[in-house]
């Protein structure tokens, strides 16, 4: 990702050189060589840049340091270590049943169509709301609609463990329940521990993956 | 220093503004703050899209000399 950086930076940097020697040399565009470079260096360079930034900045955007980079978030960031199979997020981070670096984003965005893009905005509220509003404290922050079962099918559907449960596969019932949307996976009473930044003062944290 | 021929001052003045628009990307990529990737969107993007408009208009303009 660093390397990603330097390379976007460099290219950056080029087209900077370029375009400051057009300003400073503006009768260059008069003849037709000129004319080419101006259009590569005015035109194409910059928006390859432009876009390049943005995929840049868009990778960046789901990385758990960068959701963690608000203070705001910080308890849930600790409530990634806690020491506890039954912590949902704890579990799925420390166990990488989620990419650790990109943890947050892998369980809170939507595997709809156009979810990724619905999450960004969701984002830009958030750092709206941090920087010119007054952010919730921690434990009010509420997600926008009760969270869906496609979210942990995404990963688990088809998986051995959850297709072959014994839970699961106690009632007939529940798989297609579950499927289905119609018996959520978390606030069913299954598995409901999720960040409970109410008990975190008390939790035993995990020191190891940092 | 800013050319007094119409079209290649248009030309300059787009491209301060891709410059600009560069160097608030590149600053951008640098800060890794969620604020970042706002500050590059709303300004880099903004300018770099204005002097991108200027150049093009630049283009396509037919400036006619004062009689």
């Amino acid at each position: 990702m660093l390397h990603a950086t330097t390379l976007i930076l460099s290219l950056i940097l080029f087209s900077a050189v370029v375009i400051s020697v057009l300003i400073a040399r503006p009768a260059i565009t008069a003849t037709r060589g000129g004319k080419i470079l101006a259009f590569v260096a005015m035109f194409c360079l910059p928006i390859f840049c432009g876009l390049l930034g943005v995929s840049r900045e868009m990778g960046r955007s789901k990385s758990t340091a960068f959701c963690l980079s608000c203070h705001t978030m910080e308890d849930y960031g600790k409530s990634l270590y806690v020491d506890d199979p039954t912590h949902l997020p704890a579990a799925h981070f420390q166990n990488h049943r989620v990419p650790p670096d990109e943890a947050c984003y892998s369980c809170h965005t939507s595997y709809a169509m156009f979810g990724g893009l619905k999450v960004k905005l969701y984002g830009l509220k958030h750092v709206a709301i941090y920087y010119l509003g007054t952010p919730p404290a921690p434990e009010n922050i509420k997600l926008y609609e009760p969270y869906n079962n496609r979210e942990c099918l995404h990963c688990h559907l088809g998986a051995k463990s959850f297709e072959e449960g014994a839970t699961h596969n106690a009632d007939p019932a529940t798989l297609p329940a579950i499927k289905s949307n119609q018996l959520s996976c978390i606030s069913s009473g299954c598995h409901d521990v999720a960040h409970d930044l109410a008990h975190l003062k008390d939790a035993k944290f995990w020191k190891g993956g940092k | 220093m800013l050319s007094p021929n119409h079209l290649e001052k248009l030309r300059q003045i787009a491209g301060i503004f891709i410059v600009l628009g560069l160097v608030i990307e590149a600053l951008c990529l640098i800060w890794s703050t969620p604020i970042a990737f706002v500050v590059f969107v709303a300004f880099g993007g903004l300018l770099m899209f204005l002097g991108i408009a200027l150049f093009l208009y630049s283009l396509v303009s037919t400036h006619k000399a004062p009689a």
